[in-house]
């Protein structure tokens, strides 16, 4: 006991250890000049960028649309990839028929795709939220499709015997028994999401905070470059953490540790 | 009480059609525990699988009390080799599963499923999810989840080939005794010539693909004997355990073994 306490304390040290000399690191060597302005920041020119992006008013909204976009893109396409994997396999005839679409659809990298979607839907958040989907469609497709197709026939046949219909297969069966490919969906899709809305938005934008590291690489503003890349590490962390926290509600029988 | 009348099985593959039973008939009666043996890959399986609806036969019918077999019947309970808990459902919830199926209010069969639980050994597990059980409790709990429903007859389709030895024992014996006490009729498919002897009242022996009955024997043992551990020490199971091992026919060295 007290020696798993004491490993514990040791490695948060020296994260923050590791913390310490990145930040500090960065400061003195701006300061001192052994790192390019151009191509690093310090944490206090970062920390003056955020106060200059604030005070214009634009910082709070970009950050808010792009968190607006990733979770509506993870949201939407998560429940449309859930949705199809569940009910695919139920038709196999529609299965097979669009099967090959999907794969194909599926091996088309997003990037090349997005300027489809800004055509489609405009400049605005509508574009970023579609290409969010589409991403986040694919990533939850696969898991739960892939995991009905290989249903544990026993548990079907003895609902089956105990006279169940099949809708009650469906719901007794199939749909909890793919929980844990959603939550893996969930996983993969909530890094996926971000990246649809940050590539939308890189594409053709007028905010965001894609827009705003695109505006500032362009314009040499690196603080305001590393400002932005720091605010959605910190969204990608705190959204992965979101998720995994779902893991218990949707799959609590993994994560009961009773053995 | 059941009763197999002229049943013919064929699959029909993608080349050929391949015959698994011919024209084969036996029935168990009321209170009586049959156990059907035969070679590997002789139908065995099959056969419970016409009973239980799961199939229909190519010729012949299933009957219970005189009725033709149509789909999944009420008064048939399954047994599979396979665990049929579902895993993300707790223990109780997994006993109770026939009954929901059948739409009985969630009060009822709660303290049905409890009280069934306590009956056999399972009290404090209600909670627990399957996997936190052992194998033999596991097995326990999926026949309770057979029993729920209240079977007249009882199908077991090679239920404890998993299960360790002695586990083993305990759980034949349980069988035993609940189909005896509920004077239900129990056929119970194996390839194991011992726990056929020491379960059954008659012996059913088919032959290689396409299976028909070629003996049936009636035996003492499981009546008699104190319980399933004490039939092998009973004078006469040697003698019909060879027997039954002569009828199989399996070759033992030879090149015309049925595997």
């Amino acid at each position: 006991m007290k020696n798993i306490v004491k490993q514990r304390l040791l490695v948060n040290c020296g994260r923050l250890l590791v913390l310490v000399v990145i930040l500090g690191g960065t400061e003195l060597g701006i300061r001192y000049g052994v790192l390019s302005r151009l191509f690093f920041s310090s944490p206090s020119e970062i920390f003056v960028a955020f106060e200059a992006q604030w005070a214009k008013g634009s910082f709070l909204p970009d950050l808010g649309i792009t968190v607006f976009e990733t979770l509506l893109g993870l949201a939407a396409g998560s429940l449309a990839g859930m949705a199809v994997g569940l009910l695919l396999p139920q038709l196999r005839l529609v299965s097979h028929v669009i099967e090959p679409f999907l794969m194909v659809l599926n091996g088309i990298p997003v990037i090349v795709i997005a300027p489809l979607f800004i055509l489609w839907l405009g400049l605005g958040l509508a574009s970023k939220v579609g290409i969010s989907i589409y991403i986040v469609f694919f990533a939850m497709f696969i898991p739960v499709y892939t995991s009905s197709l290989r249903l544990d026939r026993t548990l079907v046949d003895a609902l089956r015997v105990m006279g169940a219909t099949r809708a009650q297969i469906f719901w007794k069966v199939v749909v909890p028994s793919s929980m844990p490919s959603v939550y893996t969906g969930l996983k993969i899709g909530s890094g996926l999401a971000l990246i649809g809305a940050v590539i939308g938005e890189f594409v053709a934008s007028r905010a965001g905070l894609g827009h705003m590291i695109l505006y500032a690489s362009g314009t040499l503003d690196t603080p305001s470059l590393y400002l932005g890349i720091i605010a959605i590490a910190i969204f990608a962390a705190l959204l992965s953490l979101t998720v995994d926290a779902l893991g218990p509600l949707l799959v609590p029988y993994r994560f009961s540790d009773e053995k | 009480m059941l009763e197999f009348r002229n049943i013919s099985f064929s699959f029909t593959g993608r080349r050929d059609t391949i015959e698994v039973l011919r024209e084969l008939s036996f029935g168990c009666r009321e209170n009586e525990i049959v156990a059907v043996i035969g070679p590997s890959g002789c139908g065995k399986s099959t056969l419970l699988s016409l009973a239980t609806g799961l199939r229909k036969p190519t010729a012949g019918q299933v009957l219970i009390d005189g009725r033709p077999v149509d789909g999944a019947d009420p008064r048939l309970g399954m047994l599979f080799q396979q665990s049929t808990l579902l895993p993300w459902r707790s223990v109780v919830e997994n006993v109770e599963l026939g009954l929901e199926i059948r739409g009985e209010r969630k009060g009822p069969r709660r303290q049905r499923a409890i009280a069934l639980m306590r009956q056999y050994g399972l009290a404090g597990f209600e909670r627990k999810y399957p996997h936190a059980l052992s194998g033999g409790m596991q097995k326990r709990a999926a026949l309770l989840q057979t029993l729920a429903i209240e079977p007249k007859v009882l199908l077991l389709d090679e239920p404890f080939a998993a299960l360790d030895a002695q586990t083993r024992v305990v759980i034949q014996n349980d069988v035993v005794k609940i189909c005896r006490a509920g004077k239900r009729s129990m056929v119970i498919v194996t390839h194991d010539i011992s726990e056929a002897l020491s379960m059954a009242d008659r012996v059913v022996v088919l032959s290689r693909r396409p299976a028909t009955v070629k003996e049936i024997y009636d035996v003492p043992f499981s009546r008699e004997a104190e319980s399933v551990a004490d039939a092998p020490a009973m004078p006469g199971f040697a003698d019909y355990y060879k027997r039954i091992w002569n009828a199989l026919d399996i070759s033992i060295g030879g090149m015309n073994a049925a595997a």
